[in-house]
């Protein structure tokens, strides 16, 4: 479990976050959702020890890390993998050596040992026979499944994804929610970071608004969806305008509209 | 006002790359593949510019100097003044603006499109220091192929001098070699040799400095690469000169 209490960051006179409190349940999927420049992402590199924030507490299943050095947080993030909205793939690297390229094990496993595990990894994001291959040759799509499988290496038991769906067609993003479920079945805790609505409807089991750097709501989708919070209704409105939401038993648009 | 507080967090920033590339001295050893890799990029993809750069060098500073000494009746001097040029002063500051812009561009193009496209943040989250997966790997290999590539253009610029001074100035090669290595002081080589060290040092550590302080896309990229090459080569300058001030009121 995570926990955030009332966090704080600014970047020079900018301030990014306020006093942002929540917490992150095991095992569920979270969605932290709000418009571009709330301060989603910037949330998503705290707990990935990426960005230190000027005042708060963060704990790890009731350790606080915020005041941990940087080589004590290094334990705490082989606990977290985290996909990139670039992908963040190494181009020199081919796929297998992206994947293997952080295990820390490298150096100790045999040849054959790193390439079944790069080999049930690739299998696990349904993308066989690609070890070979470079980020160059790859589609989107497929990047981020490389992307997702590069931070399954660890065996992590969080993963965050910054804007997983973010410019991948339909069936792309399709494939994409469906491997985060598949991560949910296998005991692994998602905290997903995303502006699109079908994200927030296919995976959030706990959803949380951001605003101008503030949590304006939090809780399941039902709870957001009958919000009298002024900007969710005006931002989950706009967003079912653009978004053709596929899913047999919810009908956003409809539920907005109620 | 801002532009100085800029400079001042500048300083500061640079201060903590220096830092903790000195305190992870000892990570070299899991980085030995990185080391060698840009040791090839840095040492034999810039051979042939250093071998054009050293040679053409000796060549217009022997024409120039030949010309005034001519009027002198000093021309056997050439090899002398050629061989204390390159070794003192030409041979390390061609070779070191040379590198600053084709090293110095590369570590801050790569290094900031890796930041750019989150990989240096990625190489954070995944347990990493940037520092000392990437600049330390670059200083070092910096630092072991700088003095070789500074060898390489003395020798080709003192052959262009000789090339000059046998067709211009009919001077014997023989006589030419003997005085150009009888002209060279301990204390000539010990300034050539060191400089490439310092240079090495600080075109690797200020250009992947731009490079992981890299932001606002691919106008920010070309800036903070154009930087690289400029602060280092300006570097080069200062610290020659420091050099060669030492040379000649303390040595």
């Amino acid at each position: 479990m995570i926990e955030l209490k009332n966090i704080s960051l600014s970047f020079r006179e900018k301030v990014i976050l306020k006093d942002v409190s929540f917490r992150i349940e095991d095992t569920l999927t979270t969605v932290i959702v709000g418009p571009s420049g709330a301060g989603k992402s910037s949330i998503l590199k705290i707990i990935a020890g990426l960005w230190k924030p000027d005042s708060g507490e963060i704990f790890f299943n009731g350790i606080n890390v915020y005041h941990m050095s940087e080589s004590e947080y290094q334990t705490m993030r082989k606990k977290i993998g985290i996909v990139f909205q670039s992908n963040a793939l190494f181009d020199s690297l081919s796929v297998t050596e992206n994947i293997l390229y952080f295990l820390p094990e490298r150096k100790s496993l045999t040849v054959s040992e790193l390439n079944e595990k790069a080999e049930r990894l690739l299998n696990f994001v349904n993308m066989d026979g690609t070890g070979d291959l470079y980020p160059e040759e790859l589609s989107g799509g497929m990047k981020k499944r490389i992307a997702i499988a590069r931070a399954l290496a660890f065996n992590p038991d969080l993963i965050l994804f910054d804007e997983p769906t973010t410019g991948l067609d339909p069936l792309n993003s399709a494939s994409i929610i469906e491997l985060i479920e598949k991560l949910k079945e296998n005991g692994t805790t998602s905290v997903v970071v995303s502006h699109i609505l079908n994200d927030v409807v296919e995976l959030g089991e706990q959803i949380i608004v951001i605003n101008d750097g503030l949590v304006v709501e939090s809780g399941s989708i039902e709870k957001i969806m009958t919000s009298d919070e002024p900007f969710v209704n005006k931002f989950f409105y706009q967003l079912s305008k653009h978004n053709y939401i596929m899913k047999s038993n919810y009908n956003m648009y409809e539920l907005i509209n109620v | 006002m801002a532009q100085f507080k800029n400079m001042i967090y500048g300083f500061e920033e640079f201060g903590f790359i220096v830092r903790d590339l000195l305190l992870g001295i000892k990570t070299i050893k899991y980085n030995w593949d990185e080391t060698l890799t840009e040791m090839y990029l840095i040492g034999s993809k810039a051979l042939p510019l250093v071998l054009l750069g050293g040679l053409f060098a000796g060549v217009i500073l022997a024409i120039e100097t030949g010309h005034q000494l001519k009027l002198f009746g000093a021309t056997s001097l050439i090899s002398r003044t050629v061989s204390l040029g390159m070794v003192r002063e030409l041979g390390p500051v061609v070779t070191g603006l040379l590198l600053a812009a084709r090293t110095g561009a590369k570590n801050s193009s790569e290094i900031g499109a890796m930041k750019l496209s989150d990989q240096i943040d990625a190489l954070t989250a995944f347990g990493f220091n940037p520092v000392h997966k990437l600049v330390l790997p670059r200083t070092v290999a910096a630092l072991i192929m700088f003095l070789p590539l500074t060898l390489i253009a003395d020798i080709t610029g003192i052959l262009g001098g000789m090339l000059i001074a046998k067709q211009t100035f009919q001077i014997e090669i023989a006589w030419f070699w003997d005085t150009a290595i009888n002209a060279l002081k301990m204390k000539d080589l010990f300034v050539g040799f060191a400089k490439p060290f310092f240079f090495a040092f600080f075109i690797s550590t200020i250009s992947c400095y731009f490079g992981l302080k890299t932001k606002g896309g691919t106008t920010g990229l070309g800036k903070n690469t154009i930087n690289a090459v400029v602060y280092s080569s300006i570097v080069i300058l200062i610290l020659d000169f420091i050099f060669t001030k030492i040379v000649w009121e303390v040595l």
